[in-house]
This record gives structure tokens, sequence and C-alpha cells, in this order.
């Protein structure tokens, strides 16, 4: 981890609003892991002030490249940035997902831009020769993480809210049917989505039978505004049962069962 | 290119002098290698920032805010961007006051530079044991007696809010312990002089100027503040033309040193507060954004006082006064 000047080496619209941008960094590309986040400077002025936070979608020798959704003033200019651009990157930050070494089967759901580190966590299990069904959900089809940004050995299941694509409803419907399939549950995405995947998973906890599922790894990539990404101004806390824990340092990625739910979002 | 006569442009010129004391009367004295602290709050215990940046630089470092007991803190959302600066409402979120002495203070005992530990209680009571506890703790080389967090009032009233309770926690501190104290205070105040007066004539070292300013952000789709809180504090860029003026009244009026805080985030910032009449600064919600913020301006002050002759930033303390309130030092040239 450490503060980086790198230049943009590619830029491409994705989806609306949405830009993967390229940079060259050996040292961020060697020293990424999937679910963790840099934390961008919007540029040299202090308006915006804040950085913005933004997922690490792939991994490569030579760099990283971000998922950059251009929602508001700060990340739109991020969006913005022309290849040969120069960036203020802080990071890699945040607690990673993890692959326990014995698991060969992972469902993944990916609620709007949280398809993001899942990308990058699905090529590094398919890297260990794991199988990988990742399930996305959008509001519409236009907003649908296009399946040529995935690699072909990876199963896709879409949803749409508007039934535009895929299954008409949300994406946290088609996770039962890979659930006693699956040794590994990840996801990335709203806070609801988030709180649906650890109901889903953990049907003990609601006084239904599933001893055997109540066992099985389910890692959850926390969304929170951000001031410092270092864990020192507290501002990005989620509730858990250790009591209020950091988004930026104590996760990103929680495990499902640490979570307390009541009141997380509004 | 030198010019004739002006020793302060040629390479042998000695290096000026950034050293600063913020409890000249203190039996311990604050002495500083510089006068560019961290802000409580925005630089954690200290050990957060050491992978980044070069600590045992900066000026000291003030802590975050220390209760006596454990505080979980605020419910999110905690923080929110405003133009050129951000509303937080943390709560105060912090180990408590047996968690500082014994994982926080042997730590600091081993760095060169001073921590200062920020102290805020709700009672006078609280502010004694407090301070009563952390006199003689080594490791911790000063207390900021924190009066004036907005986020903790629970629809109450702060002792920053008048000069008479200002002064009491003051008082009630100054019994307890022979440590530099340094009393920051509230911007949401009518007359922030007359409190400033009631602080030093109550035993304070120096003054922190100020805490974040009371504001909130409205969500205009939920109708409602977008703080959990309601209500935050107010830091950045944004703040630091009234806190500057607050400085400046004020340094007209008190002897003690008094620290500027509120959005600095550059040498010239920092300039601008000393001209104010500071004899320090603070950076805070810039090391959010550039941790190294504070030892660039370190930096960038030694090469501003080189480059205009200048020996001692001293020499910039109350620059920007009225002529007949101006210490007595030599003008630069």
């Amino acid at each position: 981890m450490d503060l980086h000047r790198v230049l943009v080496t590619g830029n491409e619209e994705i989806m609306p609003q949405t830009h993967v941008v390229d940079v060259a960094s050996p040292l961020l590309g060697q020293s990424s892991k999937p679910g963790q986040f840099v934390h961008i400077r919007c540029g040299p002025m202090w308006d915006p002030l804040l950085r913005r936070p933004m997922s690490i979608f792939r991994i490569r020798p030579d760099g990283v490249s971000l998922m950059v959704r251009a929602v508001g003033d700060g990340s739109q200019i991020i969006a913005a940035s022309a290849v040969g651009a120069e960036l203020d990157l802080l990071g890699p930050l945040g607690r990673p997902f993890t692959i326990d070494p014995s698991a060969r089967r992972l469902a993944m759901v990916g609620g709007g831009y949280g398809v993001a580190p899942l990308v990058a966590l699905a090529t590094e299990a398919l890297g260990r020769g794991c199988e990988v069904v990742l399930m996305v959900g959008a509001a519409t089809a236009d907003y649908v993480f296009p399946a040529d940004e995935l690699p072909t050995d990876v199963e896709y299941a879409v949803s749409t809210v508007d039934g535009s694509l895929g299954h008409h409803g949300l994406v946290t419907e088609l996770l039962p049917r890979y659930l006693d399939w699956s040794d590994a549950v990840y996801a990335c995405g709203p806070t609801p989505m988030l709180e649906a995947v650890a109901r889903i998973t953990r049907p003990a906890t609601f006084g239904v039978a599933g001893a055997m599922r109540s066992r099985k790894p389910v890692e959850l990539a926390m969304e929170q505004h951000m001031g410092c990404a270092m864990g020192v101004c507290l501002g990005c806390v989620v509730m858990t049962k250790k009591g209020y824990q950091r988004v930026c340092r104590d996760g990103p990625v929680f495990q499902a069962d640490e979570m307390i739910w009541e009141g997380s979002h509004a | 290119m030198p010019e004739n006569g002006t020793a302060s442009r040629g390479g042998a010129a000695p290096a000026p002098n950034l050293r600063v004391n913020l409890a000249p009367s203190n039996m311990h004295g604050l002495e500083l290698q510089n006068p560019v602290l961290v802000a409580s709050g925005t630089f954690g215990y200290g050990t957060e920032y050491q992978q980044l940046v070069d600590i045992q630089r900066i000026g000291a470092i003030c802590s975050k805010g220390i209760t006596v007991r454990p505080r979980a803190g605020n419910p999110p959302p905690r923080i929110a961007e405003t133009p050129a600066g951000m509303l937080n409402a943390i709560g105060l979120q912090n180990v408590g006051l047996r968690g500082i002495v014994q994982e926080k203070a042997p730590i600091w005992a081993r760095w060169s530079v001073p921590v200062i530990a920020n102290i805020s209680g709700e009672s006078i009571a609280e502010f004694e044991e407090l301070a009563g506890t952390l006199d003689g703790v080594p490791g911790i080389a000063g207390l900021e007696v924190n009066i004036s967090c907005p986020n903790i009032r629970d629809g109450g009233r702060l002792f920053a809010d008048d000069a008479a309770s200002a002064a009491a926690v003051t008082r009630a501190c100054r019994a307890v312990t022979s440590l530099p104290l340094m009393v920051k205070l509230s911007p949401n105040v009518g007359n922030v002089v007359e409190i400033a007066l009631a602080v030093e004539a109550a035993g304070a070292d120096a003054l922190s100027v100020a805490n974040t300013l009371l504001a909130m952000l409205i969500d205009v789709e939920r109708r409602r503040p977008y703080i959990a809180n309601r209500t935050a504090g107010l830091s950045g860029p944004a703040v630091r033309p009234v806190t500057v003026r607050m400085v400046y009244q004020i340094t007209q009026a008190v002897s003690v040193p008094v620290v500027g805080v509120g959005g600095v985030t550059c040498t010239e910032d920092a300039l601008q507060y000393f001209m104010a009449g500071a004899t320090a600064v603070q950076v805070g919600t810039a090391n959010f954004v550039n941790p190294r913020t504070a030892t660039e301006i370190i930096d960038g002050l030694a090469a501003y006082l080189r480059q205009h002759g200048i020996a001692d930033v001293a020499e910039l303390v109350g620059a920007a006064h009225p002529r007949a309130a101006r210490p007595a030092v030599s003008a630069p040239s």
C-alpha cells in the first residue's frame, strides 16, 4: 500500500456511466488482490475534496484496471481521465476476498457496479481450477455487465428488475438454485442485496433446517461512503457483531455472519 | 540570483528556524521542531499513517479525541462531502482512557514526535479524571482540551459555548496536571475573544482555534438530514476564512500561543494563519486527501523563509495585524 502517481493507459465506457480505466503500475499489479480497492484523488484542487474509492476489476502484472461509475462530480472527473493522464492513487486498500484451498465451486452475486471486484475474483478462481458462476443484477438490460468482459469459463446468469434481459426480478432470486452446488458464496452490491444474500445463505439463522449450509463461507464486500480509506476518520463504519467496523480497513470484505443488518441501510 | 548584501539567498545561509514553543510559561514547555501539527480526529493515534508519512518530521500529533470510557460513536452515515469541505459526526468513537494509557502511550513514548492527547469529557469531573490520569504518563507531551466537539452535545450545551464554563473546565484540568494545556475553542459562538480571554486567565498554555463549524446537509429525496446525527461538523478549505478571522481577532487580545486549525492544505494556507497571529497550525481534513500535507508544508515553509530572507518563522506571526498591535519584531525588508 502506497501513494502512487500512475499513467492512464486505457479508458472504455463499458456500460452507461461506467468506465473501465486501465492504469500502469507494476507495484499495484503485483500487490493487489481481488476485493481490494484504490482511493483516487479527483484532481490537484480541493473541490471536490475527498478521494473516491474504486474497485480493482482486473489485475495484471503491469498494472490494474478500475471500474469507475460516473455518478457524481468527483467520479465523473476520474471517469473522464484520458489515456496519458496521471492519476493520484492510494492503494491497494482493504481486506480482500479469501478462497479456501478446498473450495472447488464458487457462486458470486453482483448487484450493479458491485460486479467489479467479483470479476477479479472470478479470474483468480479460474486460475486455481475452480468452477465459477457469476450472477449479476441490474435495473435494465442497458446496465447489465457485458458478457464479453468476462472470462469464457465463467457461467453467467443475468437478472433485470424490468425483465428486459435474463431473469425478471432480483439477482438474489437466482442464488438458491446454485446454493447446494457451491462451496462458497461471494457478493458485492447495495446493502439490501447483501442482506438478502446473507439471509438466503444462512437459513439456520432463520429457523429453517440447513446445518450444512450454515458452515459454507459467505463473503460480502460492503459499500459505504469513505473519507480517508486509511482507518483514521472512522466515517465508513458498518455494524457488526464486534461493534462498528471500518469498511476501508476491517473490510470491505466481511463474513456474512459477522454483520448486523438492523439500521445498516436507509 | 544573489542580491548585494543579502546573505539569506546564498547557499551558506543558515537554515531558517522553525522551532516553536507552544507553552513557554509551562514548567515542561511544549517545544516543537516546527509549527505544523496534525489535528485531532484526522490522524488517528499516529500509527495509521506511518506507512505513508514520515511522522517523526511532524511538529506534533494531536490524538483522536479520548473519553473516559470507550465510545462506539454515532450510527452511519457519519460523513458527507460538501463544497470544498466535509461534514462529520463520528461521535468520538475511541478506545477510552485505559486503552490510551495501556496501549497507545507506550508506543508514543518511543517516538521523537510529541503526541498531544486530545481529551473530551461530558462533565468537569470527567475532564479532571482524563487530565489527572494522563499527567505524568510517558509518551504524552501535552493535552488538547476538547471543550468544543459539536457531535456529542445530546441537545445540551457545550463547555465552549460560554466563557464561564470554558474557564471552569480549563481551571479543573489545570489543577490536576502540570502538562501543557491547549484548549480547543468552538467557532460556533458569538464572542470568541471573550471566551479565549477567560480560558487564558484560567490557566491555558495555548489555544487551538477552532473546532468544526456546526452544519447540516439535507437529503432532498428523503426530506431529512443526511447525517444520522442530523447536525455535523464542517471542516476543510471551506471553513478556512472563518477560522483565520478568529485567529486574527483572538491573537490581538491574548498573550498565549494560538494554533490555527481549519482548512490548511498548503504552505500558503499556513502562512495566512501565521500572519493572522498563529504561532503554529494544525493540518486536519487535508490529511484524508493527501496524508503528506503536513510534511510538504514543513518543507514549503522552510523554502519560503529562505526565499524571503527570514531567519525565524516567529517573525511572520501577526504580520497582518494592524500596525499598532504588531509585536515588536524586525519587519521583513
